[in-house]
Parts: C-alpha cells; sequence; structure tokens
C-alpha cells in the first residue's frame, strides 16, 4: 500500500540536501529561536527571516506545491485559534468593524503567532524535505541526542507503515464479514482489533529483538555516520544563524 | 587441529516458560560444507531448534557451533559464525534503510567504519540488490526484502547459514532464483521450511522433526520419497512432484522429456 513519507523530497540533490544533517538541525533550530524571540513589532526582522527561507526552498529545488501542501497542513489549526484574539485582547487602542470592535493590541498577537508559527513551521518543512529521516535521526545521535530515543524513533518510521498495512488487512476482514458499524454493540470489535493489533506488535517487538540479538546486539548506537562537518557545513551555520540575528538588531 | 562439525547437539531439551515442552531431546550432528533441510509439522520444535543455534534461546544441553560451546562468554563469536535468517523480513530488517540493516551485523562486530561500507557493498552485490543502499526496507519488493534480508548476515561473513522458511511467500520466479542464489553460495546451510521441493533442490540432506524430536534423518531422496514416514508426519509432497535420485528435480524433468 501507497503512503505518503514524512520526508518526501528528502532524496533530491541539491547543495541543502548534501549539508551534514547536523549543521541542518542547528542552523534551523536557531532560525527558530532567534524567529520566536523577535518583539512582534520588528517587520523587517520577520520579513527577512522569510526572505532566507524563501531562497533556501528555491536553492533546494523542492517543489512549492508541496512546501504550501505541507504548511496548508500544520497552519490551520495555529491561526483559527489565534483569529480570535483580536477581539478579545485590550489596550493599544481599537478600531471598528462593523459591529465588530478590534483591538490593536490583540492584533499585533495575532500578527505575532501568525508570523512566527509561518516561519518556523516552514523551517521544519525545509529541515524535513531536504533530510531523509534516517540521516536526521543520525544527525541527532551524534549531537549526543539520547540513542533510546533515536532508536524509538527509528522504529517508529520503519514500522507506522507495515502497523497501518496490517490495521488495513484487518479492517478490510472486518468488513468483509458485513461489519457496518452502525450498532452500538458493534462497537466492541473495534476493541478487540484494537487489542490485536497491540498483540501483533508485541509480538512483532519480540522477534526484532531476537534478530538484533541474533547479529550481535548489545545496546548502544548501530549506525555510521557518513557526512562530513566542512566549509558548506560552516558556511551554512553562519548564514541560518548570524544572518537572522544581525536582521533581528538592525531592524 | 582435530575435527570440529560446524553443529554438534546433543540431548537438548528445551521448555518455554509457559511450560510448553518444545524439544524432548535432540542429537545432531552437521558436517562443514553440508547442506541440511530440516521439515516437519507446525510445533514440531523446528524454530525453537534454531534459535538454539546461536545462543537465543538455551535448554538443557550440549550446543556446539565450530567446536565452541553455545554460552555466554562464546556469544559474541558464535553470532558472528552463525547467520540466521528470521521468516518474515519485516522482522529482519528493522532500520529505516536497507544499508543501516545490513551495516548492523559488522557495526556490532566492531569493524571500522570503512570496512563496514565495504562489508555493506559486498553483501548487497552478492545477494543481487546491490546499489539499493539508501532505500527504505518498506519500499522493497518481497523478493528483495528476502534477499536484503539474507545480506544482512552475509556482511557478518558468517561460517554457517540458517534460514527459517526461505521461500515461503515468494512467487514462483522469485522462489527459483532465491533458490538459485541459495545453491550459488558454497557455504555450510540449514534451511526450515514446509517447502519439500525446495529442500530437494536445495540440500542432500533432510532431517525431519516431529513432537521435538528429529524422527528422520538421511539423504534428501530417500526421505523425501518415504511417503509412509512422511505421512506420519503430517508431511507430504506436493501433487505431481516426484523426486528422482539423482538429485535434482529439473534433472528429473530432463529425463523423462529424453524418454
Amino acid at each position: 500500500m501507497k503512503h505518503v513519507f514524512l520526508d518526501e523530497y528528502s532524496d533530491l540533490r541539491s547543495p541543502v540536501h548534501q549539508l551534514d544533517p547536523r549543521a541542518k538541525l542547528v542552523g534551523f533550530a536557531a532560525l527558530i529561536v532567534i524567529c520566536v524571540s523577535t518583539p512582534p513589532d520588528r517587520y523587517a526582522a520577520f520579513a527577512a527571516y522569510l526572505g532566507l527561507e524563501l531562497a533556501l526552498v528555491l536553492v533546494s529545488r523542492l517543489p512549492w506545491r508541496h512546501v504550501l501542501k505541507r504548511m496548508l497542513v500544520v497552519l490551520p489549526f495555529i491561526l483559527v485559534v489565534a483569529a480570535f484574539l483580536p477581539f478579545f485582547g485590550e489596550g493599544g487602542g481599537s478600531y471598528n468593524l462593523g459591529p465588530l470592535t478590534l483591538s490593536a493590541h490583540g492584533l499585533l498577537v495575532l500578527w505575532n503567532v501568525a508570523a512566527k508559527s509561518t516561519i518556523s513551521v516552514l523551517a521544519v518543512i525545509l529541515l524535513s524535505s531536504t533530510t531523509p529521516f534516517p540521516e536526521l535521526l543520525k544527525g541527532m545521535e551524534k549531537l549526543k541526542v539520547p540513542v533510546l530515543l533515536t532508536t524509538i524513533l527509528s522504529f517508529m518510521y520503519r514500522y507506522v507503515f507495515v502497523l497501518m498495512d496490517e490495521l488495513q488487512r484487518m479492517r478490510r476482514a472486518r468488513d468483509s464479514r458485513g461489519w457496518s458499524g452502525k450498532w452500538f454493540w458493534q462497537s466492541k470489535v473495534i476493541g478487540h482489533m484494537i487489542a490485536a493489533l497491540f498483540l501483533r506488535s508485541y509480538e512483532r517487538g519480540e522477534r526484532v529483538y531476537a534478530a538484533m540479538l541474533a547479529r550481535g546486539y548489545g545496546g548502544g548506537t548501530h549506525t555510521i555516520y557518513l557526512y562530513e562537518f566542512g566549509a558548506m557545513e560552516v558556511g551554512f551555520m553562519v548564514m541560518l544563524v548570524l544572518f537572522p540575528l544581525a536582521a533581528r538588531l538592525i531592524s | 587441529m582435530h575435527h570440529r562439525p560446524a553443529v554438534e547437539i546433543k540431548n537438548l531439551r528445551y521448555a518455554y516458560p509457559d511450560g510448553t515442552v518444545a524439544l524432548r531431546g535432540v542429537d545432531l550432528l552437521i558436517e562443514e560444507g553440508e547442506s541440511v533441510g530440516i521439515v516437519g509439522p507446525n510445533g514440531a520444535g523446528k524454530s525453537t531448534l534454531l534459535l538454539h543455534l546461536n545462543g537465543i534461546l538455551a535448554g538443557e544441553g550440549e550446543v556446539r557451533i565450530f567446536g565452541l560451546p553455545v554460552e555466554k562468554k562464546n556469544l559474541r563469536e558464535i553470532r558472528r559464525r552463525v547467520g540466521l535468517v528470521f521468516q518474515d523480513p519485516d522482522d529482519q530488517l528493522f532500520s529505516p534503510t536497507v544499508f543501516d540493516d545490513v551495516a548492523f551485523g559488522p557495526i556490532n562486530m566492531g569493524l571500522s567504519r570503512e570496512e563496514v561500507v565495504v562489508a555493506v557493498s559486498r553483501a548487497l552485490e552478492e545477494v543481487g540488490i546491490g546499489g539499493m543502499e539508501k532505500r527504505s526496507a518498506y519500499h522493497l519488493s518481497y523478493g528483495q526484502k528476502k534477499r536484503a534480508a539474507i545480506a544482512t548476515v552475509l556482511s557478518m561473513n558468517p561460517d554457517l547459514l540458517v534460514l527459517d522458511e526461505p521461500s515461503s511467500n515468494l512467487d514462483p520466479r522469485a522462489r527459483n532464483e532465491f533458490s538459485e542464489l541459495l545453491q550459488s553460495m558454497r557455504i555450510t546451510k540449514i534451511l526450515v521450511t514446509h517447502d519439500l521441493p525446495f529442500v530437494f533442490e536445495n540440500c542432500e540432506r533432510v532431517l525431519v522433526m516431529s513432537g521435538g524430536r528429529i524422527v528422520a534423518d538421511g539423504d534428501s531422496f530417500e526421505v523425501l520419497s518415504n511417503e509412509t514416514l512422511l505421512a506420519e508426519h503430517g508431511l507430504e509432497l506436493p501433487y505431481g512432484f516426484y523426486p528422482s535420485p539423482r538429485g535434482k528435480a529439473s534433472e528429473a524433468r530432463n529425463r523423462e522429456m529424453e524418454s
């Protein structure tokens, strides 16, 4: 079965794709921190952050459609909450919009949330679309993220679709036997399915562990890192840290 | 140096924690270079036996691999020498990419970065899926997954290859190609399967397991043409398949065409 992968387009070739994942992890994290900590009225700084990100989208040759689609998945949730802020905010004068009153302070908060979430989400999209997830995990490991955590994430990446396929097959088997889901007593079936899925995953876990032991697993890292931290990486990080920082201080 | 068989098992007994007795006294000797098939009905103890070959399970009795007793201090060496491939490639391939999976064993063995890279590409070439390092196992075909699963142990340069149900779920073409791949590998092999023709193609020697014991052990042709023995232990050859004493199923077909 076909699933949309987390790291779609991460196998393109571009200067951004080829960078050491560590540089991208640190660079984009820095950009997000700088952006989030910028006072909302530094409009020029936000423009600079966005400009930098759009330039990176261009350089990395990501399809715009893909980037927009990903933004549309995340942003509405944030914006729906933020859209009500101008109506409840107080202070800083107010504007009349027909029967409604908008507070200037509330508007600024809306702008703040919208701008910062857009820039942050775009940073995450850039990171995940230019770095294959396995490489990202290796980068995290190199940056001293606990191995336990990266191992869990790596199993999740490997098995989430295997599990989804399993669920799909169970659903088909269920529906083939006339399940309609209309009646209250049929809800019990869903409980049974969850239990079955849990047991299957648990058993798979045991088999996978046996397969790991069989190949000499003794805990610890089990990947090797093929990237070198070179001039490109340094340049990239300088760009992603110093440029936004300068933009923020000057504006 | 005195003679050391690849596998030497004496009176091996094992019961699972829930009390199910799986092995009731298994004695087995496999010489280096042999290719042995283990057949038997479900629940006969075949997979349990396999898990003893590299110390994942430990029962009562004695198991020696190339002379080394299977015990804690030898596990590292034994797990390098015994390449155990599990039935479901989705269990065997647990890493995010094929490269990481094939590199898993060599890294655990403590090879250097360069050695690991070489071992991985060599193992993938050997099973015929070279260049698929960066793929996710999820995106491979079932036949490719089976091959990748074998590569994950070949990269450790094992001396004994142990395969659980190697031909299951393969379509006829993938099955034939897989059989050819196995035949091309000059290494001691143990195959556990229900697929009797597959055993016949790949092994000179067959063991029949039933009820936690080895009930028959001998030349493939003799064991597999003994219908009474097979029927007694819930096995039978597929309809239309007749083993020939010359060994290979393809030769049997050729002979029929000549006559």
